[in-house]
């Protein structure tokens, strides 16, 4: 397996956005999902996936609510809020443009 | 747009940190022991599992502070945090703290002292409702601002300008005589148009403004001070009758406190219907002609009415004007500002000499400043260790740098708070320089919510700018330095370190402040010394004005002859006599004049000041006549005759004789009898001005003065008891007399060195803070070079130098770094010293002494400070040095 790649600036909100769509996580669940989504390309430790679930919820995008799992362990899940909806499709838009604008720049090269 | 839903969570995340954390806990906590259990999970024994967890995803701890900095208002805990902190540590250290403060509250309160003046005049709206719409009409001539309006004028912008919701006039300033109860008294008001207060929208305090019809009616509002002070505030005023000028006047209402006129400057007392003004003013008779511009006009602009369309159509308006009266051959234009501003005619004046002001304000700050700055490096030497254990512990250097600038912003702060009130202080010190003017003045200057802003804005941008510097090079410590035992600041190799450069643009800031400083000083001296032409002590002065009370213009002579004579045989008094102005009034009354002999086509007409004089003038005054004869109670029908000064007699005559020549001005033919002494007739630093002499008895009639009549006595001793007899002998002839303008011939001449005065007290403060400060910041920088060093002079002392070599080591590094400053601050002295030219008396800007003796005097105050850390170190003991380690 490859290392893990580096996150560029910003993708990390677009990625857990985009895992939060499919419905709702709790912190392990969208490390995982990232993990598992991206083939280990992505690795999303605590260090920086708290504090951006912190961020997108002061930016009222996730909205995060306890809950108790089987074994009775209360964990803190997360779910995309309308507000959330309209910024991931906004990041999907601007994410798309930057992608085609940067295989445009690979395609050129001779 | 604010982001209100930040703010919201902000503010929430700020009150409910107890909670917030204790959820954040859980949270991290939780996923960890998802992790730990999924590590059992796989066969880990749980010590291991939990070992593992931590090792792959860091610890809980530190995830947690990374939420926290992440998480909005993680700003203000670390501000406070380290608000606190600096707190901690200053009270530590509070000689430092104290000094720091003291020494930024010099510089910060010189500039909100200055600033308060440049608030008070450029920056503060007229007192009215809505100022930003009002605005202040002027006429041009030719192109040329600015004049008041004629009523013609005044009625077609009035009735034709569609930008303006309301126009309205006024006579700037009516003189008049208020008795009734108490003793009678002169005060100044206005005469204007019936909506006055409407336009201006000038909310009237008791009662109300003035009704249309009442625009010639004796009506009359009361200035708030004036309502206070001579009617005890009474609260049943409106309906009450008050005297003016002998004609009773029912009082209608009564201005707000903050109004004493639309203009920023005047200081006006009472409003009257403009229909009143042919009783109150001489000379009114052609006040409906087109050439007689007495009224100022203000203007409402209509709601949605830009200022560019306003032009566009005054333009046109003028245009129109023009046409219709091309029999007066009138070419005027309109422009118009803000109303309240600086009147137009000074206003490049007074912004140069606030900009000057502000300026050297700015200069002791910077000074003051590179003082703190130094003081910080100082004291930052003594933290080396303390900066280097936090920064092994793994403070950031955007930590330290915050937490260092911290602490110099609560430092300015600190000085800001005291600034401020040092200004208050100062402010009200400057109300103890009169300003030289016949007509009533408001210059008192306070300290405003517009200087507080400044202040605060001042300090924090001190507290930064001078805060940074030094914070930038401790958080950089040479550790080499410090592995071989040294200062971990020095920077080996560096001729121009920090410091030396702060204190070298500190000298030469203050050999500018020196230079301008003694330049203001000998002009000072030099205003003291000017030779003004007439008696500078032991003469009394008192006004009246009797047209106030009714006088006719024979009664009035009449009235003053009558005074004079019994004035005169008062004991003490060596004689007495009576003008209509004094010199050095800061104004007077002017007119053109030409000789009758010249021919036509040649006619040169030369501005000529007027006095009108009584008997025994010249000999009271003490202007000495040259050539020729004195009045010789001349008679009111006779013959005009007149005086005239050297200046007068050499600009319409040059060579030939003047005395019997006839000379005329506005129509009056005058001959000359004699010829006096050159006297400075409105400044001081003018050049001396054609100035004409007339007799009162034969001139009142004609010409009647506008600010009343003096009577001058020349006592040699005890104006005080004599002062009080004249009061006598007035009243004693006329009780309802006002008597104003009471002074002797001292104060009217401190007045007239207001100018001189102001700049010298000012420059002079300015220059020795700034002085002050400098000697500070060598005498500072020494004494850390010696203590730094103090292991070096003591080898040198134990290798068999002797002392006053080692002293001189040090003196010369001192004198080094002042001798450094002396060209650049010199050169610069030299730039700003141009700017003064204007107002500097009988010293040129580039006054040699002046220039000469700053760097010397200034290199005297630096070997003082450099003395002090020399003898110290001359007193170093080898040994002591030795085993400094």
């Amino acid at each position: 397996m490859a290392k893990p790649t580096e996150l560029l600036q910003g993708t990390l909100d677009l990625l857990i956005l985009r895992t939060l769509e499919s419905g709702p996580l709790h912190g392990v669940g969208i490390s995982d999902r990232v993990e598992q989504v991206t083939k280990g390309v992505f690795v999303v430790g605590p260090g920086s996936l708290f504090p951006a679930l912190h961020r997108l919820s002061e930016n009222g995008w996730i909205k995060g609510e306890w809950s108790e799992l089987e074994n009775k362990r209360r964990v803190k899940t997360y779910i995309l809020t309308a507000a959330g909806r309209a910024q991931l499709a906004e990041e999907k838009r601007n994410w798309k443009r930057v992608f085609t604008a940067m295989n445009r720049v690979l395609a050129e090269e001779v | 747009m604010f982001p209100f839903g930040r703010l919201r969570t902000l503010l929430k995340s700020w009150f409910q940190r107890a909670a917030l954390e204790a959820e954040l806990d859980a949270e991290v906590r939780s996923y960890f022991e998802i992790m730990v259990n999924r590590y059992v999970g796989q066969g880990l024994p749980e010590q291991e599992a939990r070992r593992l967890a931590r090792l792959n995803f860091s610890s809980p701890d530190q995830v947690k502070e990374q939420v926290r900095d992440a998480r909005a208002g993680a700003g203000i805990s670390s501000l406070t945090r380290d608000v606190a902190y600096s707190l901690r540590r200053l009270r530590k250290a509070p000689a430092f703290a104290l000094v720091t403060v003291l020494t930024l509250a010099l510089g910060i309160g010189a500039n909100a002292t200055i600033f308060s003046i440049v608030s008070r005049f450029v920056f503060r709206p007229a007192p009215v409702g809505d100022p930003s719409r009002l605005m202040a009409l002027h006429t041009t001539h030719q192109a040329e601002c600015c004049n008041n309006f004629s009523w013609p004028l005044f009625s077609d912008v009035r009735e034709q300008a569609q930008s303006f919701s309301g126009v309205a006039a006024y006579n700037e300033l009516v003189p008049a005589s208020i008795s009734g109860q108490g003793e009678p008294e002169r005060v100044w008001g206005q005469a204007v148009t019936a909506n006055f207060f409407d336009v201006t929208q000038t909310g009237i305090t008791l009662g109300r403004g003035f009704r249309t019809e009442e625009e010639n009616l004796p009506v009359v509002i009361l200035g708030h001070a004036l309502w206070r002070q001579r009617f005890g505030g009474d609260l049943n005023i409106a309906g009450k009758a008050v005297t003016l000028s002998g004609r009773s006047f029912t009082v209608v209402g009564v201005a707000p406190p903050s109004f004493r006129g639309v203009d920023s400057i005047l200081y006006c007392q009472f409003w009257v219907p403009l229909g009143n003004i042919d009783h109150l003013l001489p000379n009114t008779s052609n006040r409906v002609s087109y050439n007689y511009h007495w009224l100022a006009v203000v203007g409402r602009l209509k709601p949605g009415v830009t200022q560019a369309q306003t032009t566009v159509e005054l333009e046109i308006l003028a245009r129109r004007i023009t046409k219709a009266h091309a029999d007066v051959q009138y070419d005027d234009g309109f422009r118009f500002e803000r109303a309240g501003s600086l009147p137009p005619r000074d206003k490049a004046a007074v912004m140069l000499f606030l900009a000057a002001l502000t300026l050297v304000a700015l200069l002791v700050l910077c000074i003051a400043g590179a003082n703190v700055a130094n003081m910080f490096l100082a004291q930052a030497s003594g933290r080396q260790r303390e900066i280097a254990v936090r920064l092994a512990l793994g403070a950031t250097r955007r930590h330290l740098l915050h937490q260092m600038l911290t602490e110099s912003v609560l430092l300015a702060l600190g000085g800001g708070l005291l600034g401020v009130a040092l200004s208050l202080w100062a402010t009200r010190s400057l109300a103890a320089f009169r300003f030289p003017a016949p007509v009533p003045l408001d210059l008192s200057v306070n300290v405003d919510g517009r200087v507080l802003l400044y202040t605060f804005a001042l300090s924090m941008a001190t507290g930064i700018l001078f805060g940074l510097a030094p914070a930038w090079t401790v958080v950089r410590p040479i550790i080499a330095n410090g592995l071989k035992g040294e200062d971990l600041l020095a920077r080996p190799g560096r001729l121009w370190s920090l410091r030396n450069a702060l204190v070298i643009s500190q000298v030469a800031m203050s050999i500018v402040l020196l230079c301008a400083t003694g330049l203001f000083l000998r002009s000072l001296e030099n205003a003291s010394q000017i030779d003004i032409g007439f008696r500078s002590r032991g003469i009394l002065i008192m006004a009246v004005d009797p047209r106030l009370h009714g006088y006719s213009p024979e009664r009035t002579t009449q009235f003053m002859n009558t005074l004079r004579q019994r004035v005169a045989a008062l004991p003490g008094v060596t004689s007495a006599t009576y003008t209509d102005s004094v010199p050095l009034s800061g104004g007077g009354r002017g007119e053109s004049f030409h000789a009758e002999s010249q021919p036509m086509p040649s006619r040169a007409d030369v501005t000529t000041e007027l006095y009108m004089t009584g008997p025994d003038y010249f000999q009271t005054i003490g202007t000495p006549i040259l050539a020729g004869r004195d009045f010789m109670n001349e008679s009111a029908t006779g013959p005009k005759v007149a005086i005239v000064n050297q200046a007068f007699a050499e600009r319409l005559f040059k060579n030939e004789n003047p005395l019997g020549q006839r000379v005329t001005g506005r129509g009056v033919t005058y001959q000359i009898v004699g010829v006096a002494k050159n006297i400075k007739a409105r400044f001081l630093g003018e050049d001396f001005m054609p100035v004409l002499y007339r007799s009162l008895a034969q001139d009142i009639a004609g010409d009647p003065s506008f600010t009343g009549y003096r009577i001058m006595v020349r006592c040699e001793r005890d104006p005080g008891a004599v002062g009080s007899a004249l009061r006598r002998e007035i009243h004693a002839l006329d009780p309802t007399l006002a008597i104003f303008d009471a002074e002797t011939i001292e104060e009217h001449l401190r007045d007239a060195l207001f100018l001189p005065r102001l700049a010298g007290t000012l420059f002079g403060t300015f220059g020795f803070l700034g002085l002050a400060l400098a000697a500070v910041g060598i005498y500072g920088v020494m004494n850390s070079w010696v203590s730094r060093r103090t292991r070096e002079i003591g080898i040198r002392l134990a290798l068999g130098a002797r002392v006053t070599e080692v002293q001189w080591l040090i003196v010369r590094q001192g004198m080094l770094l002042t001798g450094f400053a002396v060209i650049p601050g010199l050169a610069a002295a030299w730039a700003v010293a141009k700017l003064f030219t204007s107002v500097l008396y009988g010293v040129r800007p580039h006054d040699p002494p002046t220039f000469a003796l700053v760097p010397l005097f200034l290199a005297a105050v630096a070997a003082i400070a450099c003395w002090f850390p020399a003898r110290r170190a001359a007193g170093t003991e080898p040994l002591d040095a030795l085993r400094h380690e």
